[in-house]
């Protein structure tokens, strides 16, 4: 296990300024205020850090985007809203180091010139939030942050904002919508929140996990963070497991740690002595993993990809044998069903139906080319939206129904007929309507019904 | 129509924002939370508070999960039906729960309007599978014990 974030999260009395100043809390923040801006960027982005709230990109390129003009205010946005199901890493940071969280929010904050950050947080994370506060005030008044941080001349101010239960939240420009007082819909990118984002201004989002990550950078050097992990996955990562596992909870580990040995070991091995049926490794939004599939991976961004998925939030949700897999796809895409805000028509639609066509082939409802139609649908979805929730919603579905076709070949009524890229997977895409021509000319002849009865 | 502690949390955000649009989050937060409900009173009251249009309260409480036009009990109780705690049944600790609390079928709330029970999304809290909160605060795993000790308040 490694110790890059967590080293003091084990003891409760880090959550008190004085303890945890004695253990070097912003001390990272007092070395970012002697550096200028370009410097400490270009600290974070030697360090190799990419955002771990899902995305994975570079931090210190993320930050190099902003270019204030004249009179214009910057405002860094700390991303607590964590709401990815099997996702709460960054619930456990928060809980115990608020200092650590604060410490990032303005080491973020002075790298871009922001003189306001907010940290926007989860309607359910009310008592983290006062947790924040109370650091916040302890910090405040230590002359840490405020008027002039650490006698530095730089003033930063941090507010807390609670949402009130909408996933969409947690989507960058969703959280900036509803930090204006909005409902939560995500804006058409560009413009990019680097040039019009909170209050039309130059604004970042960056998730807790990688804020903290780069107030550890600031205190301990770009060197050692890069040392840790692989070439393409610089540092460690928090890996919060639950499901079917001995010792669900939140484990740091360093990037390239290999995922068979975190499961037996940090995990305590599949509960009830039942076999690994599959893995979830970055929350419901990306592909699901056979146990075949996930055996040889790493727990870093280079391999997630390599077996088609990818580490995400590292929200991992593991699957003992014996769990019906049509029946955990149903609550996933419940689940999108019920947090697709609305805006575009295709995930609005998209996503009840998947949910739809799912519950009547669990209820024994099923008609012929269903598994199709899902599939179909979700193709519909991916790449017409304006944020990633549709594009999320879509990954559970293809990917259980292709790797556990038989679970649900089961519920189908024969025949089961779907052409077969949809099967294997698209090849390159001609255009936004459908499979590659010369593949649909291949597809398996259809006998029965239609494939797709809408 | 709200405490003054209540008043005075949505105006010290009010002061500390740009404009009266940035503290509807809160002043919706609020307002459930003394009143359980936000219903067209309380939109009126808000958009007369923070100088908005109704249109513009409603538009944005109808948006939140945690903002409800019908009144939730005094205390509410959040089931989560995350994927993991699904697995773990959470679905029917909700059902066990509401039968404790003498919740009927199709209902949410107790007849005397203490508990509402309620079964949401994912709340970020699986390590405790089957999670819960009690108002604000996280009581999972919902096992015999978090359930008696919810019944008892």
């Amino acid at each position: 296990m490694a110790d890059f974030l967590t080293r003091h999260t084990k003891d409760p009395a880090q959550k008190k300024l004085d303890t945890a100043r004695g253990r070097g809390a912003y001390e990272g923040f007092r070395r970012a205020l002697a550096m200028s801006r370009q410097e400490v960027v270009a600290e974070i982005d030697a360090s190799g850090l990419r955002g771990r709230g899902g995305a994975g990109f570079p931090t210190g390129r993320k930050w190099s985007f902003i270019h204030a003009k004249e009179g214009q205010s910057v405002y860094l946005l700390c991303n607590a809203d964590e709401s990815e199901p099997g996702t709460f890493k960054d619930h456990h940071l928060m809980t115990f180091d608020p200092h650590l969280v604060l410490e990032g929010v303005a080491v973020g904050a002075y790298a871009i010139g922001a003189h306001r950050a907010y940290i926007y947080l989860r309607g359910e994370y009310a008592s983290i939030a006062e947790t924040l506060a109370a650091a916040l005030r302890e910090a405040t008044a230590a002359g840490i942050i405020g008027q002039s941080c650490l006698g530095s001349g730089y003033d930063l101010s941090v507010g807390l904002q609670l949402g009130a239960g909408a996933y969409i939240c947690g989507e960058e420009t969703g959280l900036i919508q509803s930090l204006e007082g909005k409902r939560a819909y995500p804006r058409v990118r560009p413009p990019f929140p680097a040039v019009h984002g909170f209050l039309r201004e130059p604004t970042v989002v960056n998730n807790v996990e990688t804020l903290a990550c780069a107030a550890r950078i600031m205190a301990e050097g770009a060197e050692a963070f890069a040392r840790l992990g692989t070439r393409q996955s610089a540092g460690t990562k928090l890996i919060s497991v639950s499901g079917a596992v001995e010792r669900p909870g939140v484990y740091e580990v360093e990037m390239g740690y290999p995922l068979m040995q975190f499961l037996s070991h940090e995990a305590g091995g599949i509960s009830g002595g039942r076999r690994l049926k599959a893995i979830i490794p970055g929350g419901t939004s990306v592909p699901v993993l056979t146990a075949e599939e996930a055996a040889p991976l790493t727990i870093d961004y280079e391999s997630m990809l390599s077996a088609g998925t990818m580490l995400g939030s590292g929200g991992m949700i593991v699957f003992g044998d014996g769990t019906s897999m049509p029946h955990a796809l149903l609550r996933i895409a419940e689940f999108y069903a019920h947090e697709s805000c609305g805006e575009c028509t295709p995930c609005r639609e998209g996503t009840g139906w998947m949910a739809w066509v799912l519950r009547r082939l669990l209820a024994g409802e099923g008609r012929p080319g269903d598994l199709g139609l899902l599939l179909r649908v979700g193709d519909n979805i991916e790449g017409r939206t304006i944020c990633g929730l549709g594009d999320a919603s879509v990954q559970p579905v293809r990917s259980f129904i292709r790797k556990f076709r038989q679970e649900f070949e089961a519920l189908a009524p024969l025949p089961v007929a779907f052409p077969a890229w949809q099967l294997h997977g698209h090849g390159p895409r001609t255009g936004r309507f459908g499979p590659p021509v010369e593949e649909a000319a291949q597809s398996q002849p259809v006998e029965g019904p239609p494939d797709y009865v809408l | 129509m709200l405490t003054s502690e209540g008043l005075e949390e949505i105006e010290a955000t009010r002061a500390e924002e740009p404009s009266a649009r940035h503290a509807l989050l809160t002043a919706l937060r609020v307002t459930q939370r003394e009143r359980h409900k936000v219903g067209p009173e309380e939109i009126e009251y808000i958009a007369g508070l923070l100088g908005l249009s109704p249109a513009i309260v409603e538009g944005v409480a109808r948006f939140y999960d945690q903002i409800t036009a019908s009144p939730t009990g005094q205390h509410i109780v959040r089931v989560c039906g995350g994927i993991t705690c699904y697995l773990s049944q959470s679905d029917r600790v909700a059902q066990d729960l509401k039968g404790f609390l003498g919740i009927a079928d199709g209902e949410e709330t107790s007849p005397d309007g203490e508990f509402t029970v309620r079964l949401v999304e994912c709340i970020g809290d699986c390590d405790h599978a089957p999670a819960g909160m009690l108002d604000d605060r996280f009581v999972g795993p919902l096992d015999e014990r978090a359930l008696r000790t919810i019944s008892e308040r």
